[in-house]
């Protein structure tokens, strides 16, 4: 759930002298007795494609039509690739559907030799995981040319952060937009040590869940996990919730590792990322060429939930409107875990339980 | 390079118990706190300090260190005993009788090979310059790369050429980046590359002329240290010792007759300390003769006795020596007596020397230094024995029928040290012997109840600790203790069993931490730990388990509260803490049950009020009471549950996750529906039945309130998977091979993705430390190549999740501070005033090894004190201020402001030593068999394997002084420590950079730099947003 709080409601409550802000809260759909309000913006990234996987633009809000658990919910913000958000209302009428070319693996060119033309995306987070285990050993040094190369395509994202991970995580490079900080922490990363995907791709969302605006994680992996003491399954809920869209490039065959397989294909689907089987690293530099493509197609749009009992999971569903456009297929997060939002008071320490990032 | 065993050979070690597997590396050494004094040879340092002979590095240091895998913290003079510390733990493996090089050494061989090529590149000069791109291919060549475009294109960029070499060049942190980044800009590449020098132990050639391996060459050390494990095991050895036995040993033995016996002398060669000329041996110089003749030589031949000692017996006698040397002064006194020390010697070698005690990966016979340290003794000067004899007649079993005295049982004990069990004589003796001494004389267990316990040990000793915590249980509670878990592992069902296990073992853990927190008044201990056991006897049923569940909570809340009968939240508050008078202990303690809730909460767990009046209601319906509308919105909340969605079919659980069983709890809960049976017309029977359909989630919310109270800071797993709790397995169903379901938790499940996350097998009694395990990889450390030592953060988050400050005066916290700071106080004194270094000296060498109070001398008596004193841990000078006040309690007056500000504080009355002890202390449950808290006197232990790796943690004991500390400096309430602790703790954890697993000088940096950064951020506190993504 992209928790985007917005505290006009609160402000308003607080000017009249009704309560203490340091009281808990509840969303005003939960507890309709409560004075306190909050109103909760879920922002769902979606990728449209032609059924040869070639991106379909130019689609304005009223193309859409989105549902939480069958109730059809408004349109609040809509955003297409790198553009800048606009209310829905602002978005002209009258553009019509284009088919930008996907990039595809027979025209690709090397990383850092980018001749596809791709859309500009500016205000993407890009988390990137490196998998720095032992699985990852021999072609390490492949590996991180790869991941050099993708960071240096990525000239319109806002920021970027690289993390790599074995047994624990390593805050690498905090997210910045300092692309030359990010290149030399990839290559200040050393090999070796069990792996924990799992564990680490998790205190990865929970750092974007922190970010505003758009965020994507991609990971780097060879694949196996020896060490993880939390499920994917978990993993992928919480990036749904917080609205992060995963994307898994793995550095083996599909069919070598059908458990790894399994996770990347479901998880990365199941936030709205994509999954890459790259098993030379010709396969990785063009599948993160397709991710930064995808990156820069993707339509953000944005709703405040209609009222809705439901406090566990709501599915979400995004279908496109006219006939002439259900030839296209949609690809987004399908749903998430409504959380309790707390306003902690003041923390005693005033660095109290988040992760550090350096 | 960043290095570590395979996680299966790491399941191995964890698995293994504390009395086994000695077939795995990191072995221990005592703990090296600060660097020891390099220095020549032939003029030790205190009598004739000169610059030390040193070693050439090729290339940055920081590059070597990173090969290495040496923290980059570590000091010049640490470089190369560390480096051959790695190369003799982890550079070889054996397999099939034969050893063989690991990828670590080959790896760290090879970047040596490539510094020196760049450092030819560099040239006299040491700057690796690349004037032009077109220049650059010399370079790139040797660091295995090229680039993809040619010169002068923009976007051109360096790709692998050369997968080795390149390798080396990121893995040595070469600044690819900026190499690059004037390739493309054709602009000058300018690159300090200097060869590194640090201090060598004696002359570089005194040890290369050692080295017998062939085909390495022998005119650099550093060359002779990466082909030779014998010689870097005896240079790290070496490097352990103080100045004056180095000395002694390199010239009366020398290095090449040293060689064969490098691993004793790497194990158990650090207590080794020659003075004038002889060897200091335990027990003192009344010792003499007996070392004499167990050695064959006497100590007073220094060389002779110390070769002697390495070589004989294949290494035993080194590591009984050894052993021996680190209990404290009053305990050697005990084992030098009569012949005992003879005796003992001899029945440990009743196994022979078949094994050889300095081979394999770890220290032997940790046990012996377990006993060799607990051992109480009777006035007589005979050893106190739990029982009494015929007990362990029974106990030894044939061995048994050669003891007839309490020595003969002393000894036997000593033999059963070389067993490898955790269920051994010794093992039972230890735990009896704890608990014997917790108790005073009108409380002693009789030896039939003793005889009982010894006969259950293997099913429900790890249980024990707290019948040692709380010596107001009596026998009968003992014993009904005992009666009540047989029964219940008497039920056929292994759900229900695992249920009742679950439930009751969650009962007694809230009356432990009730207790512990001094909730439960002293003289109803025992009372309410029979109502709490004794509903659960020979319950069969699901609904008897249910009743049983709720009459024992109900009557340990009826011995908490006048009333009993608390909602959850309620509960929540108690367990927290006492009520609390101030503002601030109030804060600080709504703040401690609000983590506790939000656990329950991210658990899913249905509130334990919502159970019981479900039960309740259930109950009162059977009996024909109209409560169905009541009751029906109850049974509505059971089902608010909601698995995390599926990501993994069933059949792929099936195929993938060997075993796949375990999310039946779980799942028979998603599918009770109590609803359906209110809503339909029932028998009074079906209702009453239907209670005990609530036993599954009854207890999950009991369990899951134990997890919540210990929670460790920093845990992900109780936040993020809703099935951990549901998932522990109380009667092994899901695991084969785990036969005592009483004994502590194992974690299983990790790196199984399709399984549902890691989850705990076994039993609740050691829940903070596994629990502590579980979660310790999500601390992110901050430095790139640190790892969190598993066999360390375990303890020091447990114990920082085990202490509370509910009952602390604001004064004891002052008084802690103020130890520390007159331990300080009189060390800078003793700097000008012999008579009273040598008083201190002789209270820190109870707890430290010989050769740092050797290097703690000479920096008193040189100009260069102060920094030494503020790098002692601050439990070595808590103890020394402790000590002096009370050996010396009428010196005070003449010390300095800390120790007269102590003094009236003492005099006072109020500050009493044993409950600062307690209240200040970590708990010891390897050590010393308790949860209870306490400061011991001894020197740190060494790293051993299997659990009794916990000894190392159970050794550090400086955390909770110096956080104390930094809230007296900030004056702080007691109470905040309860929040502080734990996150301090976790900070601490991040900041460690250990170059090894006993680096106790890493740790001391850690504490000190999370202590200096939280001071840093103190100021900064701003209110947070939490949710469950940041939990």
């Amino acid at each position: 759930l992209e928790v985007i709080v917005r505290n006009f409601l609160l402000c308003l409550s607080a000017l009249l002298g009704l309560f203490s802000a340091a009281t808990v809260s509840t969303s005003a759909q939960d507890d309709e007795s409560r004075i306190k309000v909050r109103v909760n913006l879920v922002q769902l990234n979606v990728a449209v494609t032609d059924k040869d996987g070639n991106y379909v633009t130019g689609l304005l809000p009223q193309d859409f039509a989105i549902a939480e658990d069958n109730i059809p919910q408004k349109i609040a913000t809509f955003e297409e690739g790198g553009e800048p958000p606009h209310s829905a209302s602002d978005v002209a009428a009258g553009a019509q559907a284009t088919v930008a070319p996907a990039v595809e693996a027979g025209s690709m060119s090397p990383a850092g030799d980018s001749t596809v033309k791709v859309s500009p995306f500016t205000d993407a987070n890009v988390f990137v995981l490196f998998d720095t285990s032992n699985y990852m050993y021999r072609g390490f040094i492949f590996a991180q040319d790869a991941i050099a190369g993708f960071v240096r395509s990525l000239q319109g994202a806002s920021k970027v952060a690289l993390y790599s991970y074995s047994r624990n995580l390593s805050r690498v490079a905090p997210l910045t937009a300092d692309r030359e900080q990010v290149l030399e922490g990839v290559r200040s990363t050393v090999a070796g040590d069990s792996a924990a995907l799992y564990n680490c791709l998790l205190l990865t969302v929970k750092d974007a869940a922190r970010v505003t605006g758009r965020k994507v994680i991609v990971v780097f992996s060879n694949g196996p996990d020896d060490s993880s003491v939390v499920p994917p399954e978990v993993v992928a809920e919480l990036a749904q919730s917080t609205g992060t869209v995963i994307y898994m490039v793995s550095t083996r065959e599909a069919e070598t590792e059908p458990i790894s397989t399994a996770v990347f294909e479901r998880m990365s689907k199941a936030t709205g990322g994509k999954a890459y089987f790259a098993k030379n690293w010709e396969d990785e530099t063009k599948a993160f060429a397709s991710i930064r493509d995808d990156l820069a197609h993707l339509y953000s749009i944005s709703y405040y939930p209609a009222p809705n009992p439901n406090r566990g999971w709501r599915s979400v569903s995004v279908k496109l409107v006219g006939k002439d456009k259900q030839k296209y297929r949609i690809r987004t997060r399908d749903g998430y875990r409504l959380q309790q939002v707390k306003v902690s008071e003041e923390d005693l320490t005033g660095f109290g339980g988040e992760d550090r990032v350096q | 390079m960043r290095f570590a065993l395979p996680q299966s050979l790491l399941l191995a070690i964890a698995a293994s118990s504390c009395f086994t597997a000695n077939q795995l590396s990191f072995a221990g050494v005592s703990r090296a706190v600060l660097p020891r004094a390099m220095m020549n040879a032939s003029e030790p340092r205190r009598n004739n300090p000169s610059p030390p002979d040193m070693v050439v590095i090729p290339g940055p240091q920081k590059s070597f260190l990173r090969m290495a895998g040496i923290s980059q913290q570590v000091p010049p003079e640490e470089v190369i005993p560390e480096l051959a510390r790695a190369i003799s733990r982890i550079g070889y493996s054996r397999a099939y009788g034969q050893l063989h090089e690991t990828e670590y050494l080959l790896l760290l061989r090879r970047y040596v090979h490539q510094a020196r090529e760049l450092q030819e590149l560099a040239g006299p000069a040491g700057v690796i310059s690349v004037e032009h791109c077109a220049d650059a291919g010399p370079l790139l060549q040797v660091l295995g790369y090229r680039l993809r475009k040619p010169c002068g294109q923009k976007d051109t960029s360096l790709e692998p050429n050369g997968p080795e070499n390149a390798f080396l060049t990121v893995d040595s942190g070469f600044p690819l980046t900026q190499l690059e980044g004037a390739l493309q800009n054709d602009t000058s590449f300018q690159y300090p590359y200097r060869s590194s020098r640090v201090p060598s132990l004696f002359k570089p050639a005194d040890w290369t002329s050692v080295s017998q391996q062939r085909g390495i060459s022998r005119e650099d050390l550093l060359d002779v240290l990466l082909g030779d494990q014998r010689f870097a095991g005896l240079y790290w050895a070496f490097s352990r010792l103080d100045p004056e036995t180095a000395t002694v040993l390199q010239r009366s033995v020398g290095l090449v007759n040293l060689l064969p016996y490098a691993s004793v002398l790497e194990y158990y060669g650090t207590q080794i300390s020659v003075r004038s000329g002889r060897v200091l041996v335990p027990g003192g110089s009344t010792a003499q003769s007996a070392w004499t003749g167990i050695v064959g030589v006497s100590p007073l031949s220094a060389g002779d006795f110390i070769f002697a000692l390495l070589k004989q017996d294949r290494g035993w006698m080194a590591l009984y020596f050894d052993t021996v040397a680190r209990v404290n002064k009053a305990q050697q006194a005990r084992f030098v007596q009569g012949n005992r020390l003879r005796r003992c010697y001899d029945a440990l070698m009743e196994r022979g020397t078949k094994v050889a005690a300095g081979e394999g990966s770890f220290r032997k016979a940790p046990g012996l230094l377990l006993l060799f340290s607990r051992q109480q003794w009777l006035a007589d000067g005979q050893p106190r024995i739990p029982g009494n004899i015929e007990l362990w007649k029974a106990v030894l079993g044939k061995r048994g029928r050669r003891v007839n005295t309490p020595e003969q049982i002393f000894e036997a004990m000593v033999a059963s040290s070389r067993l490898d069990t955790d269920e051994g004589p010794l093992q039972v003796y230890l735990a009896l012997s704890e608990l014997d001494m917790a108790r005073s004389p009108q409380r002693s267990i009789s030896p039939a109840i003793l005889q009982v316990m010894a006969t259950s040990f293997a099913q429900f000793g790890s249980w024990y600790p707290i019948f040692n915590e709380f010596p107001e249980l009596s026998e009968v509670s003992i014993t009904r203790f005992l009666h009540v878990a047989e029964s219940l592992d008497r039920i056929q069902n292994l759900e229900l069993r695992g249920n009742a296990l679950g439930i009751m073992q969650a009962n007694i853990g809230l009356w432990q931490i009730l207790a512990r927190q001094g909730e439960i008044p002293v003289d109803q201990l025992d009372s309410s730990w029979r109502k709490v056991i004794d509903p659960f006897y020979e319950v069969a049923l699901p609904v008897q388990v249910f009743n049983a569940g709720d009459k024992s909570l109900d009557t340990l809340m009826l011995t908490v509260t006048p009333n009993g009968n608390l909602s959850q939240n309620e509960l929540i508050d108690l367990l927290a803490g006492p009520p609390q008078k101030t503002a601030e202990g109030k804060r600080i303690r709504a703040e401690v049950a609000h983590r506790m809730r939000l656990v329950m909460e991210d658990q899913r767990l249905t509130p334990i009020d919502t159970l019981l009046e479900l039960g309740h209601g259930l109950n009162a319906m059977a009996h024909g009471d109209n409560q169905r509308e009541k009751t029906l919105a109850l049974a509505a909340d059971l089902r608010q549950f909601e698995m995390p969605r599926k990501i993994f079919t069933e059949n792929e659980k099936i195929e993938w996750v060997p075993g796949y069983l375990r999310q039946n709890h779980a799942n028979v809960e998603m599918h009770t529906d109590l609803v359906k049976v209110i809503q339909q017309p029932a028998s009074a029977e079906k209702l009453e039945s239907a209670r005990g359909q609530l036993v599954p989630f009854l207890r999950d919310t009991l369990v899951g309130l134990n997890y919540a109270y210990y929670e460790p800071p920093g845990s992900q797993i109780l936040h993020i998977n809703p099935l951990f709790v549901r998932s522990h397995d109380f009667s092994a169903l899901t695991v084969v091979g785990v036969e005592h379901v009483w004994q502590p938790s194992t974690v299983f499940g990790a790196g199984l993705s399709a399984g549902g996350g890691a989850y705990l097998v076994g039993s609740l009694s050691d829940l903070p430390y596994v629990l502590a395990a579980s979660e310790q990889n999500f601390i992110a450390p901050e430095s790139l190549q640190a790892l969190i030592w598993q066999e360390m953060v375990p303890s020091l988050l447990a114990s920082a999740t085990i202490a509370r400050w509910w009952n602390i005066s604001p004064r004891e916290l002052h008084a802690v501070a103020l130890y520390q700071k007159s331990g300080e106080e009189l060390l800078a004194l003793s700097a000008t005033n012999p008579q009273l270094r040598e008083q201190v000296l002789a209270i820190l060498s109870e707890r430290m090894p010989p050769q740092e109070i050797e290097r703690l001398t000479v920096s008193l008596q040189g100009k260069d004190s102060a920094e030494e004193i503020a790098r002692l841990l601050p439990a070595d000078t808590f103890y020394l201020a402790s000590q002096y006040h009370e050996h010396f309690p009428h010196n005070n007056s003449v010390l300095g402001p800390s120790n007269q500000a102590l003094d009236k504080l003492e005099q006072q009355g109020d500050i009493r030593s044993k409950k600062v002890s307690r209240d200040f202390g970590i708990p010891h449950p390897v050590l010393a068999q308790t949860y209870g808290r306490e400061l011991l006197s001894s020197q740190p232990f060494p790293a051993f394997a299997g659990t009794c790796d916990r000894l190392l943690g159970e050794s550090w004991d400086s955390n909770n002084l110096y956080w104390a500390r930094i809230a007296d400096q900030l004056e702080d309430s007691p109470e905040a420590l309860n929040i502080l602790s734990p996150q301090l703790t976790r900070l601490m954890i991040a900041k460690i950079f250990a170059s090894n697993v006993e680096d106790w000088s890493a740790l001391s940096r850690a504490m000190r730099a999370a202590g200096d950064e939280f001071l840093q951020e103190k100021a900064k506190s701003t209110p947070r947003t939490d949710t469950t993504a940041q939990r």
